[in-house]
């Protein structure tokens, strides 16, 4: 049942008995996916690769917190995956910090930053502000790229993991993450039952008339970009782990991009949807640089490409499933997967009529 | 509330204990009574596709050998992946690789950020590497056991093509263009420490990111320092466009370059001719040559691959893999890392279409020769050295 | 140095210039940012060269049938995506180009494969005119001059055609020009095929004075954003001017200035200009209602 008898109701966490339930399975799946994945092989992963969907996923949802819910735009997001990234390394490097300390401080460096670009989206809308955030993302990459304090062009090594003294392996890195992630998704569930998450809304909605209504433009839209930023930064301080080395040519326009293609894909205002786009956009990236081994799609891709292409750009599909993707939910599905979704549970719900 | 996430937790640990164990097994990865599994990756996709025929010729060496029947009555299995010279797909596919396929080595490989991003992982693992197609410090700095570099160093490339222009030819202002990132910077330094030797310095040095297509401004820096040679430490679109915007001025110096540009039929063909001139050194066997093993690969070049380019690229990735192969024979039919690592280090001044390859139980660097060149107006080049050896 | 600097500056601009206009033509009319201007560019560039070094057709002609591509190209998109959206958000349709620009870019670098080539363009690019001191290339000369020209013949289009006018009034107020008789649809359409044509122009242009390959657009396609919001995403002349003039201060920049870091020049102006003049030097900012 929908219906709630009053507030505390609504702003539960488990909203009913198959939530919970389907809760607790999800936990149970993910603490055996490590040994599915590796004695099975489930679905073609490795544990990098849950990593990496792991991290995206919390990236997606921090940008759905600032796209989703709150209406603006940002082309720039790698910017603050950069920023996590770095500033984690450099905090261990460098200053000596422990993980587990340095993760969040660099979290706080990369809201600040994310503060910092919510003031110009308090003047500017649409195509401006995409064009600003993009402007932003790109001058990060490049003061990184140029200042040898970050190592330069070519990036730093990350240190082994280091947790309680012990050096983290593969497999208890992944169940750090999991960890990261899952708190950092009932927060951002929590959040946005909050009055904050509604005061983001409604600036979504109409932003005059949310300050018309006593929501005060200023600090919630750039508490938006702040919250986004610390997201996308602890994302990024995790993902300089898995990939054991960062350098500022990885962080570029392309990424962000990806970002904002998984959560339109994977539903706007929707944080089961951002990690629904996270998932298959990261699997089918990687996944499809190989897809003349797939069965039966790959050897007939590759007939065709000796016929009218050439067969060397065989890969060069995986930006045009990208695009068709991106292209066919905002044209017939613009709640994305999620609203799929939602259409699947209303006609199981009204059947038979 | 507290109940339930009590609940949770002790679920999860208990998985997790329970689980553990399956994690991982060990064999020796890589090789069974029939094949050899090997593995590249390059950016077949993107902004450094142009790189992507390396993979691509190494592919085509292992095919030959197995149509002459294999090493020791293994095949090898060839898997070629594309990482769009982004070094997280490339943590990815050498992730595969360690994981679900399991590979007993690595070949060549584009990119040091790429190749970066994956060398602890790959040493740690004990797969063989062979042949990283870069002439970079990074892989034999610091030692590593199974990584074998082939590529020459551009910093002694640098320092002896510098050497050639002063001393050979006389051109004493000397100026360097080159690219922002660790292949320019290490050619540089060869540069500046031959000329700092000779108690000068280059007339002007300036650098260019990969994403810059407007050069007009470093053509005027160039003319106005009034160089009479430029070296070029860049990549081929950027020689050729800043070829083009000096001519538009009317700057003509000697130009020089690493062996990065050494596809001179291409280069001809993308700078309109103006690149008939040029010194290059060169890291391979020139496309006509008639060494005997270029004209085999040729032969079995037009059999099985007629449709790719016969540029030095491409055949490039086959001189990265010949030494891997040469290893393999010699290790005999029990193959390990260990008994490849041995085979390895016997090789001695071996040469394949590349430049004598020695290695030893403290020496990772193989290719320590190149030889010069010019480049003809019908792109055939003028060989002006044979092997001169640049590295102690 | 400096009066060379300005000189390149501007040829270089030039070609930022038309991409901007291109980009500013369609958002006057659908309040889009066309992300895909770039690889429609380069995909109509690479069609030209198709045309030009495998089938032999005379230069002239196969400008011409590159131009018709292009045409068709744009109505494509318009008819196919933007059309058929339902009530798209601005980030609908920024993420519409978007994944349209993946694909050509897929596309391109599949069918033509990643080797830089060079583009047959009949004016040499290698002989100079000279004037005194300053020395311009032909294809300098010729990119100014072709950019000129088609900036003249567009602004006269707008001002004084009837086509012209109906594309402004469908700008200002959709509803109101289809009450007025204007069909709108059709405006749109053709809107997006002016725009790919221009795009088509710089394109072969840029592909002139570089290299040919399924990369070539990224860089100037961000110049090309930078020179709209410099010069006003709502104002034609405004777009040519901020093409010239971000071609010349870059140049200035990295000659007089700091080489390395001349690329992040755009950026920093289009910061700039967005922190104190959102509606650019010459356009006019127009405020929303509730």
């Amino acid at each position: 049942m929908d219906l709630k008898r009053d507030y505390y109701e609504d702003i539960e966490l488990f909203k009913s008995k198959t939530v919970l339930v389907s809760t607790i399975l999800g936990l149970i799946f993910l603490a055996l996916l490590p040994a599915l994945v590796s004695k099975y092989h489930f679905l073609g992963l490795s544990i990098y690769l849950v990593n990496l969907i792991t991290v995206h996923s919390i990236v997606a949802i921090g940008l759905n917190i600032v796209v989703g819910y709150t209406g603006q735009i940002s082309m720039g997001h790698a910017g603050f995956f950069a920023i996590g990234a770095f500033t984690t390394i450099i905090l261990i490097l460098r200053a000596g910090f422990p993980f587990l300390l340095a993760l969040p401080v660099a979290a706080f460096v990369s809201s600040a930053f994310g503060f910092l670009l919510g003031l110009p989206a308090l003047r500017l809308k649409g195509p401006y502000l995409a064009i600003a955030t993009l402007g932003f993302g790109m001058a990060v990459t490049t003061t990184i790229k140029h200042l040898e304090f970050f190592g330069g062009r070519m990036g730093l090594q990350a240190p082994k993991l280091k947790l309680f003294g012990t050096v983290l392996k593969d497999l208890h890195l992944y169940y750090l993450i999991i960890t990261i992630a899952i708190i950092m998704v009932v927060g951002a569930v929590k959040l946005m039952k909050t009055r904050v998450g509604r005061a983001f809304v409604a600036i979504r909605d109409s932003d005059i008339a949310a300050e018309a209504m006593g929501v005060n433009l200023t600090y919630y839209k750039t508490l938006a970009f702040a919250v986004s930023a610390f997201y996308t930064g602890v994302a990024g301080g995790l993902y300089a782990f898995i990939l054991g080395f960062i350098n500022p040519e990885g962080f570029h326009l392309i990424m962000s991009i990806t970002f904002l293609a998984m959560i339109v894909v994977g539903g706007l205002g929707s944080i089961v949807g951002s990690i629904a786009g996270a998932v298959l956009m990261t699997y089918l990236d990687v996944k499809l640089q190989a897809v003349q081994d797939v069965p039966w799609v790959g050897p007939a891709l590759l007939a065709f490409s000796q016929q009218y292409m050439t067969v060397s750009g065989i890969s060069n599909i995986a930006p045009i499933v990208y695009g068709i993707i991106m292209i066919l939910i905002v044209l017939f599905e613009p709640l994305g997967l999620f609203g799929f979704w939602i259409r699947v549970k209303r006609y199981w719900k009204t059947w038979p009529f | 509330m507290v109940k339930r996430v009590s609940i949770i937790g002790a679920v999860i640990v208990a998985v997790y204990w329970v689980t553990m164990p399956w994690a991982f097994g060990q064999q020796v990865r890589g090789v069974t009574d029939t094949e050899i599994l090997v593995g590249q990756w390059g950016p077949q996709t993107g902004p450094a596709a142009a790189w992507g025929s390396v993979a691509r010729g190494t592919g085509l060496l292992f095919k030959i050998i197995n149509e002459e029947g294999g090493i020791h009555g293994r095949k090898i299995k060839y898997f070629l992946r594309d990482d769009s010279y982004q070094p997280a797909k490339t943590k990815a596919i050498v992730k595969e690789f360690l994981e679900q396929i399991g590979v007993f080595a690595v070949v060549a490989g584009v990119g040091v950020g790429t190749g970066m991003a994956v060398r602890d992982e790959l040493m740690e693992n004990k797969v063989i590497w062979v042949g990283p197609a870069t002439g970079v410090y990074n892989w034999i700095q610091p030692f590593q056991r199974y990584l074998f570099a082939v590529f020459p160093l551009y910093d002694d490339e640098a320092y002896h093509l510098t050497a050639y222009l002063f001393e050979k030819m006389g051109l004493k202002k000397i100026a360097m263009f080159y690219q922002n990132d660790d292949y320019g910077k290490q050619g540089l330094m060869g540069v500046e420490r031959y000329l700092k030797e000779k108690n000068t310095a280059l007339v002007v040095k300036l650098s260019y990111e990969v994403t810059e297509r407007d050069l007009s401004s470093h053509a005027l820096k160039l003319k106005d320092s009034g160089a009479q040679a430029v070296i070029l430490w860049s990549s081929p679109a950027h020689a050729a466009i800043l070829l083009g915007e000096t001519a538009k001025i009317g700057f003509k110096p000697q130009w020089a370059s690493s062996c990065t540009l050494s596809d001179s039929p291409q280069m001809l063909q993308m700078t309109k001719g103006l690149w008939a001139g040029t010194i290059n050194s060169f890291f391979a066997e020139l496309p006509d040559s008639d060494h005997p093993l270029m004209v085999k690969y040729r032969e079995w070049h037009k059999k099985l691959e007629p449709q790719e380019r016969w540029g030095v690229f491409y055949y490039a990735g086959m001189m990265f893999a010949e030494p891997f192969v040469e290893g393999l024979r010699r290790a005999g039919r029990n193959l390990t890392p260990e008994t490849l690592v041995k085979a390895m280090e016997t090789l001695k001044d071996w040469k394949g279409t590349g430049p004598p390859i020695t290695y030893g139980p403290n020496e990772r660097q193989g290719g320590k020769h190149l030889f010069y060149g010019r480049v003809r107006p019908d792109g055939t080049v003028e060989r002006l050295t044979d092997w001169v050896k640049i590295t102690k | 140095m400096l009066g060379q600097l300005i000189v390149s500056g501007l040829a270089v601009g030039a070609c930022y210039a038309l991409l901007a206009l291109a980009m500013v033509i369609i958002y006057k009319t659908s309040e889009v940012l066309n992300f895909a201007q770039g690889e429609m560019a380069m995909v109509s560039t690479f069609v030209a060269f198709v045309l030009l070094e495998g089938y032999h057709i005379p230069f002239v002609w196969a400008v011409v049938l590159t131009l018709m591509f292009a045409l068709l190209l744009g109505v494509f998109v318009e008819r196919v995506f933007l059309s058929t959206a339902k009530e798209p958000t601005v980030l609908g349709l920024i993420i519409i180009t978007l994944g349209f620009e993946m694909i050509l870019m897929g596309f391109a670098g599949w069918k033509w494969g990643p080797d830089q080539r060079s583009f047959p363009f009949p004016v040499s690019s290698v002989e100079a005119y000279r004037l005194g001191d300053l020395t311009i290339s032909r294809i300098n000369f010729w990119t100014i001059l072709i950019c000129l020209t088609l900036m003249f013949v567009l602004f006269l289009f707008f001002r004084y055609t009837k086509l012209g006018m109906a594309m402004r009034a469908t700008q200002q107020n959709v509803m109101m020009a289809r009450v007025m008789g204007i069909r709108t649809k059709r405006i749109l359409s053709f809107t997006w095929a002016v725009s790919s044509m221009i795009g088509a122009t710089a394109g072969m242009l840029i592909a002139t004075l570089g290299v040919l390959d399924p990369n070539m657009m990224m860089d100037p396609l961000l110049k090309g954003f930078a020179s709209a919001v410099l010069g006003g995403m709502t104002s034609l002349p405004g777009a040519a001017l901020g093409g010239a003039i971000l071609g010349m201060v870059e140049n200035v920049f990295g000659g007089y200035v700091s080489l390395s870091f001349k690329g992040v020049v755009a950026f920093a102006i289009i910061v700039l200009m967005l922190c104190f003049r959102p509606s650019g030097l010459l356009a006019r900012h127009y405020v929303k209602k509730v």
